[in-house]
């Protein structure tokens, strides 16, 4: 890239942003720093950086407060960081326009991912250019003939599965709700059906991956919804 | 007054107490001479030392009392009680006996009576009641005390206005009655022979007696004796008697109608007073019964109000000091109060512990009865009843249940207060010795993992240099895991705290139990290296309803425990069934198993196999039963025989588990 991609982090905490502006500078991104929520929102306007971190226990105002102020104007991925047990917070902010979540703590090498993946959403290149094909380990979906491979064997899914997955591989590497899921793949009136998106989760498994109660693919997000491994 | 000595040889109950103590009784009566006598035999008690007695004998004549009267009464025995006595009231018919026979039982030296009035021909015959007490008192001294000052006005001036109306019309009766018995005589006077014109006379005065109050029932019988004397004995239509044989069946007659009449009345009396005992009895088991099956304050005083309402047929509350002492209706009907007088009455029953408002003498400018709930040592509410006729209610038998059921509410309140103070404080003893127990626990795991992170971080800062790549990948990698342990720990005390305080609310939808295990086995994935997994799911196990996440520790936390307390390299087996409509869930190891009788030990908090060689504050398999048993399953721990421990837990399954919608399929 010409240049490096601009990193807002809103964090109150001194050494956590110290931790991670140590992290991330040596990975060539430029950091700008905000300790509240009104300061970030300021910067953000200013910045226009290419991903924002968000921590959620800012002094000043409610970590959706911020999220829904910058989705009134900005598209600008948002990655929320919060801690365990916070699980409906991460749901209503993910509901409210945040792009993932990191669970404190957390390593610097998931942060690195979940930041990959938001930069390219925000790429906009590849937006509007039908993919062709998708594969991941030893999985191939070919888009156009909608057929799906496991190695060399076809796997048959039905037309359920596969547009499931194929939402999944549209948002791959990021958090998608089990609300978002099942809007996107039944429509909106069945958006509280999560049993039946867990059945069809664990059918899709049992044909895609090797162990499915060890997914290497279809990962789940407890308490808020599943994730298509990227890399 | 009689040498004590001298009588106690010929009648040994009344020798004084033995144990030195003297016993002091007071007699009530219905006027307002009982308080300073009560104050006074207070007063000579304290002196003294003396225990005392404030005695009140309810004859029938009390019934027919104004209220005013029976209001006097009861503060005589509300203050008795108040200034340390021991207020007893008992039923009989001649006051003498009965304040002589309780002076016996409970060995009284010394009784004191009010003065008796000046007036009332008994008093000229000798028959006063001093007078009666002071011929049989035998070795108990009688001081008879003055209340001139405070005597008022005498109670018969207060006769409420229905009362003589109600006595003329009984003694209409009597003469109603007599009339038509002399009617009778007349025509059979022809042939019967006197005497059994007099039976028929002495049958008159029975019936009439038997449903007449005694009053009415003796005039009947002197009348049926005059008008017999009169109508139907030589010389007739005359009072004036021929022979002496007739005046000897008048005196007899006159002397057998008087007797009966007075003993009709009393079984009268007696009737009615197993009656009512009989109803208060009844009322107050049921309530006993009731507070027994009590959970909580809030159900006890709507039990009560319940049924002090059912008993009499009123609106019932019960009002209780709330915050900042001010009395708030905790159970029962609610009420207006709109110029704040209920309140104030309410107010003033609870500080004086005294019954008052509408129909009684006290503050009765309100629509509410109060009565004082006393427990053993104060006021502990007031209950207000409400009705139309309050009069109704304040009858002595009322008055006396419902000063009875009162005291039963009071105490059994008291109970329950009492009961939640020593529940509270064992609570707290239990909390600060938990508070100890995980202090000393949590300090020793909470600082291991922190010495390895500080240690190695220090050596990188410091060995910058010196320190060789894998070295220091080495110490980044001890820190790293440390850090994680750390964060399991913390996490697992605020689960704990969490369930601990009851706050933590199942959040539960139907899942699929495989999901559940991968996500668990997905968070422990670096650790799980170490340990060959063996999963064993049935492919159609249906879906159960539960709290994901919560049942994700209860896997992570007994996989943790059997990587802990295993050698590496040993398998570790998961494995589900269905069995008795429940899924059994099993977890097995290959280690050295749980110690023989140690099987439910290892599930209370803060237990530890091996205290101190392993990490870990002994909470997992804590959480790990309350999260299960909160769904209604049951967790246990067992060794395999061929070795190893296996923990199984139960999650119950429910009917109308989602199945595959064709619906859904077919979108």
């Amino acid at each position: 890239m010409a240049t490096n991609p601009i990193i807002l982090l809103i964090e109150d905490d001194a050494h956590i942003r110290r931790f991670l502006r140590a992290s991330l500078v040596t990975q060539g991104y430029e950091l700008i720093e905000a300790a509240a929520g009104k300061e970030g929102l300021a910067l953000a306007a200013s910045r226009v950086p290419d991903v924002v971190l968000l921590d959620l226990g800012l002094p000043d105002m409610e970590g959706l407060e911020v999220i829904q102020q910058l989705r009134s104007w900005s598209n600008v991925p948002i990655i929320v960081l919060s801690a365990r047990g916070q699980e409906r917070d991460k749901v209503a902010n993910l509901d409210a326009g945040a792009d993932d979540y990191l669970t404190k703590p957390f390593g610097v090498g998931e942060l690195l991912a979940r930041m990959r993946v938001a930069l390219r959403k925000a790429a906009p290149a590849e937006e509007g250019k039908p993919e062709e094909s998708y594969s991941l380990g030893n999985l191939r979906v070919d888009f156009q003939r909608r057929l799906v491979f496991r190695g060399r064997e076809e796997v048959h899914l039905t037309p359920i599965e596969y547009k499931l997955l194929s939402v999944l591989i549209k948002h791959r590497g990021k958090v998608v709700t089990h609300r978002q899921l099942l809007k996107e793949v039944w429509g909106p009136s069945y958006i509280e059906q999560n049993p039946y998106l867990r059945i069809f989760i664990l059918n899709l498994r049992r044909k895609l991956e090797d162990d499915p109660t060890r997914p290497q693919y279809l990962l789940t997000e407890p308490g808020v919804g599943y994730r298509l491994r990227d890399e | 007054m009689a040498d004590p000595g001298q009588v106690a040889v010929a009648q040994p109950p009344m020798e004084p107490d033995r144990s030195g103590q003297e016993n002091l009784l007071v007699c009530l009566s219905p006027s307002p001479v009982a308080i300073p006598l009560i104050r006074a035999t207070q007063r000579l008690a304290a002196a003294q030392g003396a225990k005392w007695f404030a005695l009140y004998v309810e004859t029938p004549a009390h019934d027919r009392l104004p209220p005013e009267n029976r209001e006097m009464v009861a503060q005589a025995l509300y203050l008795a009680a108040k200034l340390g006595g021991q207020a007893v009231k008992v039923s009989g018919f001649r006051i003498a006996d009965e304040i002589l026979a309780f002076a016996r039982e409970n060995r009284v030296s010394k009784i004191f009576v009010g003065k008796p009035k000046a007036r009332g021909w008994r008093r000229f015959l000798g028959l006063s009641l001093v007078d009666h007490l002071i011929w049989h008192c035998g070795a108990i001294d009688i001081l008879v005390v003055s209340g001139e000052a405070e005597e008022a006005a005498p109670p018969q001036a207060a006769t409420a206005g229905s009362k003589p109306r109600r006595l003329l019309k009984e003694y209409l009766l009597a003469v109603a009655g007599v009339g038509l018995c002399t009617g009778l005589g007349f025509s059979l006077f022809p042939h019967l022979a006197l005497r059994n014109l007099a039976m028929i006379y002495l049958l008159t005065v029975v019936v009439l007696s038997s449903c007449l109050p005694p009053g009415p029932a003796l005039f009947s019988s002197f009348l049926s004796v005059a008008v017999f004397a009169f109508f139907f004995v030589p010389e007739y239509y005359s009072f004036v008697v021929a022979n002496g044989e007739y005046t000897m069946t008048l005196v007899v007659m006159l002397v057998v109608s008087t007797l009966v009449s007075g003993l009709t009345a009393r079984i009268r009396h007696q009737v009615q007073v197993a009656r009512r005992q009989e109803r208060q009895t009844a009322a107050l088991y049921e309530m006993s019964q009731n507070l027994t099956a009590i959970n909580s304050l809030e159900e006890l005083l709507q039990v009560a109000a319940e049924q002090i309402s059912r008993t009499f047929d009123c609106r019932a509350g019960i009002l209780m000091p709330g915050k900042e002492d001010r009395l708030e209706i905790r159970a029962g009907q609610a009420y207006e109060d709109e110029y704040g007088r209920e309140g104030m009455v309410a107010k003033w029953v609870f500080k004086h512990g005294h019954l008052a408002g509408s129909g009684t003498p006290t503050l009765p400018n309100v629509k509410g009865i109060y009565l004082p709930l006393i427990a053993s040592q104060n006021v502990i509410g007031v209950l207000r009843l409400e009705t139309e006729q309050p009069q109704r209610l304040l009858e002595a038998d009322s008055l006396r249940l419902l000063e009875a059921l009162g005291s039963q509410v009071g105490l059994a309140i008291e109970r329950e207060n009492l009961f939640r103070q020593a529940q509270t404080a064992r609570l707290q003893i239990e909390a600060e010795q938990l508070r100890n127990t995980l202090l000393s626990s949590v300090s020793h795991d909470l600082r291991t993992p922190l010495t390895v992170i500080a240690g190695s971080a220090s050596s990188l800062l410091e060995g910058e240099e010196s320190l060789d790549s894998e070295t220091k990948r080495d110490l980044a990698q001890g820190i790293y895991e440390e850090a994680r342990r750390l964060d399991r720990l913390v996490y697992n005390l605020l689960e704990m705290s969490r369930l601990q305080a009851g706050e933590a609310r199942l959040n539960q939808e139907w899942y699929v139990l495989e999901e559940v295990i991968g996500s668990a086995l997905a968070q422990l994935d670096p650790q799980l290296h170490d340990h060959p997994l063996r999963i064993n799911l049935p492919t159609d196990l249906p879906l159960v309803q539960i709290d994901a996440l919560l049942m994700e520790r209860v896997v992570i936390n007994l996989l943790e425990n059997a990587m802990k307390y295993t050698p590496p390299g040993t398998p570790i087996e998961i494995s589900g069934r269905i069995q008795d409509r429940e899924l059994l869930v099993a977890i097995a190891d290959y280690g050295p198993g749980v110690p023989p009788g140690q099987e439910e030990l290892i599930f209370e908090k803060f237990y530890q196999v091996a205290p101190g060689s392993q990490r870990g504050a002994g909470l997992g398999l804590t959480i790990c039963r309350r999260i299960v048993e909160a769904h209604g399953g049951r967790i246990w721990a067992a060794n395999r025989p061929e070795g190893g421990a296996n923990f199984h837990f139960t999650i119950p399954l429910l009917e109308g588990a989602p199945k595959l919608d064709k619906d859904l399929e077919e979108l």
